[in-house]
């Protein structure tokens, strides 16, 4: 680097056959960086109500799992499940048409129908297919399906759609997450399976698509509603489900009662912590991102 | 001519002739200038099975050497750190190569020639074609690669001034080690057509779009812009070349807005005929996102066109701001900026022929190629890092990175060693090349004397 060369002589140009060498370092190399632009950091609050979507969806698979428990040593009659399930059912679609309030009366009759149409539907086929479904994993043996349905299970946590859905996004509504819905579904089919009667069987996989198809969508609905109404249902999910196993396992409990408060509040703050070593660094050779008005797109 | 002593140079690159791009281009003709200078330049890419193997000659007497590779995609070969060794080693002891000069931040084959180069006490350079950003994974992967392959190189080069910040906080380099030397073209090949006189102020206006149609390209602020613009001013004409994922939407954009007529499509269109294209109009758009250069609105400069262009990365350092107008990426600031231009290409304040001479005295390959021998030149008379340094340099890369570059290093020089032994370097004959660079140089001369009189020629008989 030549020093003799005044700062005025260099300008940011490549056209121009200049006095200072090729690699002369100006005063103002790098003056267009910046750090961190648009960046919002995390408050610990919102996270935590964020966060009470997961743990919901992890009390549904603890409080089927304690179900499933309970049907395999008999301590539960599974015509009480077929019950519950069924109040369920009604207790869900009413928060539904409760939610739906403000849409428009045609499509809504419309899919009235058509809800109770398949709803019997998917009733009478799983009752059909029930006697089938016990003996499905007859020649497997019971270890390789306790680890097919954990892993299933872990698979159906990692791929579920934890995002809201606004009251205006409901008409746009899209399956999101069919590949989570179906791990849980297969894994309550392989653990159906294990099950000693048809009616057992029946009454678990009915349980499993109310817990892991239905209360789902039903969730991401109310994510949008009401915080207090929010933890209100988390808490109550999550003290269900320790309720449930406590008599089952001790163990077992304190490793689900973990779970919810790593969830629910450690890894909140984790992520809270962690933003101070976020380093983004904008420039000018950054792509752009084109302004185009809405107008014309859509015209 | 000689300012320098003849230096023995290796381009090594995935990215070369039979393909063909910016960057293959820019070693073509960085090789052919150089070798025009003195210097003995080969090339060192990989195969393309079944023609292009082995080792082959392009004129004016480049030696290619063809690496049987096998490239994984888009030209690329396969990231590994050792295989490319053993040809390497033996390349450069034949041709007695001094200086290795890597090309591109995706040639795996540029990284490795860089980390084996010092094994035979060959200096290294580095030409960054391009910009990355530093917030998706696959930047944040080759931005650590580039850094690892960078630590111990003995000079950068970028094209542009944006380049060089670019790649100077990428690699986390010094940025005097960085040099900025922009891109080059062959002014002879973009002429403005004869018969447009100076002041042209013919109701017609043609706008030439002329790149790939890829989002990258910035392609939906024109399918945007265009029909405001052809709605606007009833006297102008689009012509739209190239290919690309957009084409589709401009195809229906046109279709929508009964555009037919007004806006042609060409298609795909090969380097060579672009000069007939960009000579068709009077104003290049260029609407790209992000652009670490811009040859293409150089090129059309030279050929005597307006210019309007988004301003993004090194666009704005490419062009004195009489020649081109500038917008934001944003709908509307490109339709005021094609309103300015039009109305200076309407009023006849932009002459095609200034223009060209203008742009031609910028840029031009000899230039190039001196500014390079210069860096050359300086990595030359500078000490190299010893390996001790070597490697404390690489540990510095990282908690992880670190120590695996270091085993990278040390098992390279194992590799290395065991080449030795295997093949010794008393058992490899060298290169014998009888080279009159005299005879050369006049033939050189002779032929562009020929090539300005037949040019010459033309410009009598047109007028």
């Amino acid at each position: 680097m030549s020093q003799e060369v005044s700062e005025e002589e260099w300008e940011r140009v490549l056209w121009k056959r200049k006095p200072y060498p090729d690699n002369y370092v100006p005063r103002s190399f790098l003056s267009s960086l910046s750090r961190n632009p648009n960046f919002r950091p995390y408050t610990y609050g919102p996270l935590v109500l964020a966060s009470c979507a997961i743990s919901q969806h992890l009390a549904a698979i603890f409080i089927f799992l304690a179900t499933f428990v309970r049907l395999k040593e008999h301590y539960l009659d599974p015509r009480v499940l077929v019950w519950i399930s069924t109040l369920g059912f009604i207790v869900g679609y009413a928060v539904w048409e409760l939610l739906l309030y403000g849409v428009d009366r045609k499509t809504r009759n419309e899919s009235r129908s058509k809800t109770i149409k398949s709803s019997i539907l998917v009733f009478l086929a799983l009752m059909s297919l029930s006697p089938v479904l016990k003996t499905l994993t007859a020649a497997t043996s019971s270890d390789s399906i306790w680890a097919l349905s954990a892993f299933l299970f872990i698979l159906n946590v990692l791929l579920a759609d934890y995002t809201a859905l606004a009251l205006e996004n409901y008409r746009r509504e899209k399956l999101t997450s069919v590949l989570s819905i179906n791990a849980a579904i297969s894994s309550s089919v392989v653990l159906a399976s294990r099950l000693p009667n048809d009616l057992s069987v029946f009454a678990l996989v009915l349980f499993a698509v109310q817990s892991f198809a239905m209360f789902p969508i039903l969730r991401r609905r109310l994510q949008s509603t009401d915080p207090l109404l929010q933890a209100t249902l988390t808490a109550g999910a999550c003290a269900f489900s320790i309720y449930a196993t406590w008599a089952l396992s001790r163990t077992v409990t304190y490793l689900f009662t973990f779970s919810y408060v790593f969830v629910l509040f450690l890894a909140p703050a984790i992520l809270v912590w962690a933003q101070r070593f976020k380093n983004e660094i904008r420039g000018t050779w950054d792509p752009a991102v084109p302004r185009i008005n809405e107008t014309s797109l859509f015209s | 001519m000689h300012t320098m002593e003849a230096v023995r140079i290796a381009m090594v690159c995935d990215f070369f002739h039979p393909n063909v791009g910016g960057v293959e281009n820019h070693i073509y003709m960085l090789s052919a200038n150089l070798l025009r200078r003195g210097h003995k330049v080969v090339v060192i890419t990989h195969s393309h099975p079944p023609d292009r193997v082995g080792v082959r000659w392009l004129l004016p007497s480049l030696k290619v050497y063809y690496i049987p590779f096998p490239a994984i995609a888009s030209s690329a070969t396969l990231p590994n750190f050792f295989t490319f060794l053993p040809y390497l080693r033996s390349i450069v002891l034949r041709e007695n190569i001094q200086l290795i000069h890597a090309h591109a931040s995706l040639s795996s084959l540029g990284h490795e020639g860089i980390l084996h180069a010092h094994l035979m006490g060959v200096r290294t350079v580095f030409t960054d074609h391009s910009l990355f950003g530093f917030d998706d994974a696959a930047s944040i992967l080759t931005n650590k690669l580039l850094e690892a392959t960078l630590r111990n190189v003995d000079a950068a080069i970028c094209v542009s001034h944006t380049g060089r910040e670019n790649t100077v906080l990428r690699a986390r380099l010094r940025p005097s080690r960085v040099y900025v030397i922009p891109n080059a073209i062959i002014a002879e090949q973009f002429k403005p057509s004869p018969n447009t006189t100076a002041t042209q102020t013919s109701n017609n206006i043609t706008i030439v779009v002329l790149s790939r149609l890829a989002y990258r390209k910035g392609i939906d602020l024109l399918v945007a812009t265009a029909p405001r613009i052809c709605a606007k001013f009833p006297n102008v004409r689009f012509i739209v070349g190239g290919d690309g994922p957009k084409l589709i939407d401009i195809l229906q954009m046109r279709e929508k807005h009964l555009l037919q007529d007004r806006i042609e499509m060409l298609g795909p269109v090969r380097h060579s005929d672009a000069p007939k294209v960009l000579t068709r109009g009077s104003i290049f758009l260029n609407t790209s996102l992000t652009e670490s250069f811009g040859i293409a609105i150089l090129e059309a400069a030279n050929a005597g066109l307006y210019v309007v262009s988004t301003r993004v990365g090194g666009v704005p350092e490419v062009l004195p701001p009489d020649m081109v107008s500038f917008a934001n990426p944003d709908e509307d600031d490109v339709i005021r900026a094609m309103a300015e231009a039009i109305e200076i290409v309407s009023a006849g304040r932009h002459n095609p022929h200034r223009a060209h001479a203008r742009v031609r005295g910028f840029y031009g390959w000899a230039e190039v190629a001196k500014r390079t021998e210069k860096v050359y030149q300086t990595v030359l008379e500078t000490e190299p890092y010893d390996f001790w340094t070597r490697l404390q340099r690489t540990l510095d890369l990282g908690t992880f990175a670190g120590p695996i570059f270091v085993i990278i290093l040390v098992v390279d020089c194992l590799f290395f060693a065991f080449l030795e032994w295997w093949i010794p370097e008393r058992e490899i004959d060298k290169v014998q090349m009888y080279w009159n660079h005299q005879r050369f140089v006049e033939l050189a001369h002779e032929y562009e004397e020929q090539q300005d009189a037949s040019l010459c020629k033309d410009a009598c008989d047109s007028n």
